[in-house]
């Protein structure tokens, strides 16, 4: 137990609450207001929770997970060039190219939402969704040594 | 004759979704998904700086040939008026075609090689049965101005059924050596210029003018009937001169086909001067026509200036001009136009699809053709990488967009749910960011061949290792290696055969095709001191298989020249004179600059030193010495160097005194790179520096060392201070054969002192009696440390690895500062009166070689 275990786990812990707060609204909060709210009030609710999310990733998620994960990857030794290498360096390239792929798809979600591109707004959030799974996938990948 | 315009007329569709749009629409699908499949092969690792055997075919044989017969028979049809033959058997020619092609693919790439094979003749097959439609047409059709169009279809069918047949032929690796080179030639020419140029000729004196909204030129049916002769006597010469290697032959061939190309693109030319270019189309179009005709010439220049051995060697960098500039922007610029007609729809339909389709097109455009140059000519990696960036990202672009008016048209409303298409997005995301992770895992260290008569066996070089190291096969089996450097330094294969590759850079690639098995052969890197640091494999006769260890003397076996150089074949003298103004390294330590950071550059450069009296070798230096420059502070000063190599390998820096994580820093970069080392030196200390770069020993043994001095608080002043940095002498330079092993076994020639050997005998030290002195030494190695022994005088003072393990003042005395590879640490003394007082390493041998020096005192 180090220091070091409370960096990874605030990264382990932000990564948590962000994917699994983008499951709970996917998957309990929209069918539930979909059946419970009419569409006005439905609009309102899920543009509500939609800001409170991007605020919440902008203000709290992104800062953690991106002071962790480069101390992290500082303490581990990761260079640029030890990207391109097979094995570890290449698995955490896939995982930040993804994340970043996440994070864009999310920001246009946002975007898309909050002009008047409903259909837009629901794949981009469903792709962040899937990617941000792809991510944990490649987080357990990355050899623990 | 009025404008052709009918032609798309028909199918423009006033109807809504024909049946046989509906199964245009999905056979162009088909093409579209090749060509993603073709982006996707060329991004994937490893193969993008130079287009391989996949890229390339799955691009032309996947996109392009699909392409072709699904759009060669809709002209037939509608140039000759005649009914679509039956829907039926041309969706059963596709799917033929397509799973021929997947077979090719998966045959050549991973399966065996009867698969491939297979796969060839079923795409002959099929192309020949797409003919005997066409023909049939052609005899069904009532005479027409268009007939002509169907002899280049045909012509372009048999030339694939020659270039087909000789790909099968390579697939089976049929040939070997010269052979194999004539008859890849001769496959890539023929299907080249053959199946895919005449197709394109012949489609272009309809569909240019249709491009360009314009009438047929005149001249079409006259210059196509005589372009049409010329082409096929062009190729008929072509063929038969680079399979047999008659060079002549085949320059006459190509000319005639030249001349035939001139001919056809005629009334293109023709019509362009009465109409400009309009639309994205037509410039795509265009474009793809003038890369035609610089591919063309430029292969006839290539074909006429080497031999028929290493053509396709010479002919690699045309084809990017070739798949990029002629068949892509073909591709691309035809499906341009004739997607919205194929997707129907209806005018407005057809508008916004053409519209959509031509999105962008003069960024595209421009992207892709300044693109073609920078992947076909040889420039730096950088800019040929971007090259690809350009000619890529349109094709992309286009890729996507074609999918959008495909979607479109599949759901009318332009409605797809939007759940199932993040699903469906976030899915390939993470598809492709796990093939990213996945990518370049090692390979076995030992591979068994089964018993067949050919093989092919991936090799990959990396981290000092070949791999497999150990290939054992039956003998007689045909090997053929794909070798691969999955490393970040350069590296190549070369056999005892006398077979190698190129040098390849990181992520190359290249194929070595090995005679019958039949004997034991023995393979390495030939990068200066890689085959001592590992980098060997051998190639076993099964039965041999168990005693197949690559043993370090297979050279000697190999009948490889074991001469050594003139260097090592003079004898050590360490009595000889030195050479006129031969200056020694100046041992005279000078105190610590003041200031707690201490800022210097370091420059790796290839210097020709006497290493000992009367011998020179050029030495791989730090700043053009050795040992390097001496650097000195003291506890708790910061040191910022600036690492440059100047050398022609590559080399790095690790500084004992510091405390770092060794990933950055002591990395090893590329001549003309540099980096910044920073590090604090928090401790007291003789220290070494050393290149980082593997095999240490190599580059330790050629010069690469120098030492830091870090003095202990307190240090007391003294009256002079020196530093010696022992190392070995090896001579002989990197790369001879048997330096590598001699540096493994530690045999040095000799043991130098400051890099020369016995050079302070020449030029001695110089102190006054009654002086204090300290003697700072730094043993560098790579092999031996040093029992450092003063003659005459006890030391009273020995300080060591941070430590001092006498103290002036203390009862005891020492004779020798002994010091492991590595250490260092000083030793102080007073010169009791004036004389010579030689100092050594008291390992006699050692002394004996070089390790031995004067102090001249003189009396105060």
């Amino acid at each position: 137990m180090t220091w070091w275990s409370v960096i990874r786990f605030l990264h382990v812990l932000g990564a948590a609450l962000w994917v699994g707060g983008q499951l709970a609204v996917s998957l309990i909060l929209l069918p539930l207001a979909r059946r419970l709210l009419d569409a006005e009030r439905r609009a309102s609710v899920l543009g509500a929770v939609g800001r409170r999310f991007g605020l919440f990733t902008v203000t709290a998620f992104l800062p953690v997970q991106l002071v962790t994960g480069v101390a992290m990857a500082a303490h581990k030794g990761v260079t640029w060039a030890s990207l391109a290498q097979p094995g570890y360096g290449r698995i955490l390239a896939a995982k930040l190219l993804l994340f970043c792929a996440v994070m864009l798809a999310a920001g246009l979600h946002g975007w898309a939402s909050g002009t008047g591109r409903p259909a837009a707004a629901r794949a981009l959030a469903t792709a962040a969704l899937v990617g941000s799974l792809g991510v944990v996938l490649l987080a357990t990948a990355l050899p623990a040594t | 004759m009025g404008p052709v315009t009918v032609v798309i007329g028909e199918k423009g569709g006033t109807q809504p979704p024909a049946p046989r749009a509906s199964w245009h629409l999905r056979a162009n699908a088909i093409v579209v998904a090749w060509i993603a499949l073709t982006i996707a092969a060329a991004l994937s690792p490893g193969v993008l700086p130079a287009p391989r055997w996949l890229v390339i075919h799955v691009f032309l044989l996947g996109a392009v040939t699909t392409a072709i017969v699904i759009w060669s028979e809709h002209f037939a049809a509608a140039l000759l008026r005649v009914g679509a033959s039956g829907r039926r058997w041309s969706i059963t020619r596709l799917v033929a075609l397509n799973a021929a092609t997947i077979a090719v693919l998966y045959g050549v790439a991973a399966g065996p090689w009867p698969v491939a094979a297979a796969g060839a003749a079923a795409v002959v097959g099929v192309v020949v049965w797409h003919a005997a439609v066409l023909a049939g047409m052609l005899k069904r059709a009532l005479p027409g101005p268009f007939r002509h169009v169907i002899g280049w279809y045909l012509a372009a069918a048999g030339a694939l059924t020659v270039g087909g047949a000789l790909g099968g032929l390579l697939a089976a690796h049929v040939g070997n050596g010269p052979m194999h080179e004539r008859l890849h030639a001769a496959h890539a020419e023929t299907n080249l210029f053959g199946w895919v140029a005449l197709t394109v000729l012949g489609t272009l004196f309809t569909l240019w003018p249709t491009v360009l909204r314009t009438r047929l030129s005149p001249l079409t049916r006259r210059c196509s009937r005589l372009a049409l002769r010329l082409a096929v006597a062009g190729l008929g010469l072509t063929l038969p001169g680079l399979l047999l290697g008659l060079r002549w032959v085949a320059v006459a061939g190509l000319t005639v086909y030249l001349a035939a190309a001139a001919v056809a693109l005629a009334p293109v030319v023709e019509t362009l001067r009465r109409r400009r270019p309009h639309t994205g189309a037509a410039w795509t179009l265009g474009a793809a026509v003038a890369w035609f005709g610089i591919a063309l010439i430029t292969d006839l220049v290539v074909v006429a200036t080497h031999s028929a051995d290493d053509l396709p060697a010479a002919l690699e960098p045309l084809l990017p001009l070739v798949l990029a500039g002629f068949a892509a922007q073909v591709l691309l610029g035809s499906l341009m136009h004739l997607l919205p007609a194929v997707l129907g729809g209806g005018p407005v339909r057809f508008k916004q699809n053409a519209a959509l389709l031509e999105r962008g097109w003069p960024y595209r455009l421009a992207a892709a053709n300044l693109g073609v140059p920078l992947v076909a000519l040889p420039v730096p990696e950088r800019v040929g990488l971007l090259g690809w960036v350009l000619v890529l990202t349109p094709a992309v672009a286009f890729v996507a967009l074609a999918v959008t008016a495909l979607v479109r048209a599949r759901h009318p409303r332009g409605r797809v749910s939007p759940v199932p298409l993040g699903v469906v997005v976030g899915c390939l995301l993470t598809t492709a960011a796990v093939a990213v992770a996945v990518s370049g895992g090692a390979g076995p260290a030992r591979l068994e061949v089964v018993p067949g008569v050919r093989r092919t066996v991936e090799v990959t070089l990396a981290a000092m290792r070949i791999r497999p190291a150990v290939i054992s096969a039956p003998s007689g089996t045909v090997l053929t290696l794909r070798v691969t450097n999955a490393d970040a330094q350069r590296h190549d294969l070369r056999l005892s055969t006398g077979d190698h590759t190129p040098m390849l850079g990181p992520g190359e690639t290249a194929v070595v095709k090995l005679a019958p098995l039949a004997g034991t052969v023995d393979g390495s890197c030939t990068v200066a001191g890689h085959q001592a640091a590992g980098m060997t494999m051998r190639i076993v006769p099964a039965p041999a298989a168990a005693s197949a260890e690559p043993a370090e003397t297979g050279h000697a076996a190999m009948g490889r020249s074991g001469t050594r150089t003139g260097g090592r074949g003079t004898t050590l003298d360490p009595g000889a004179p030195m050479s006129p103004g031969w200056k020694p390294y100046d041992a005279a330590l000078k105190p610590a600059a003041g200031g707690e950071e201490h800022r210097v550059e370091i420059r790796v450069e290839e210097t020709d030193l006497e290493v000992a009296p009367g011998v020179h070798q050029r030495m791989w230096t730090f700043d053009g010495s050795v040992p390097g420059p001496t650097l000195r502070g003291k506890v708790g000063d910061v040191f910022v160097v600036t690492f440059v190599n100047g050398g022609t390998i590559g080399h790095g820096i690790d500084f004992h005194a510091g405390a770092v994580a060794p990933d950055g820093p002591m990395r090893t970069i590329d001549p003309g790179q540099r980096l910044t080392y920073r590090f604090r030196a928090d401790r007291a200390g003789a220290w070494l520096y050393h290149c980082s770069t593997m095999p240490m020993s190599l580059h330790i043994a050629n010069g690469m060392y120098g030492a830091v001095v870090i003095d202990p608080p307190d240090l007391p002043t003294v009256d002079r201070e020196f530093v010696l940095v022992q190392g070995e002498l090896y001579l002989g330079q990197p790369g001879q054969d048997d330096l590598g092993s001699r540096i493994l076994e530690g045999r040095p020639d000799g043991w130098m002192f400051n890099g020369t050997a016995a050079g302070y005998d020449h030029v001695p030290l110089t102190a006054t009696a009654g002086e204090r002195v300290r003697i700072w030494v730094v043993a560098a190695g790579p092999g031996s440390g040093t029992a450092f022994h003063l003659v005459g005088v006890p030391f009273d003072t020995v300080y060591k690895e941070g430590a001092y393990l006498l103290k002036r003042g203390d009862p005891g005395g020492a004779q020798v500062l002994d010091l492991a590879p590595a250490q260092g640490g000083f030793a102080e003394l007073v010169f009791p009166e004036a004389g010579h007082y030689p100092f050594v390493d008291h390992t006699m041998p050692r002394a004996e070689a070089g390790a031995h020096g004067l102090f001249a005192v003189s009396a105060p």
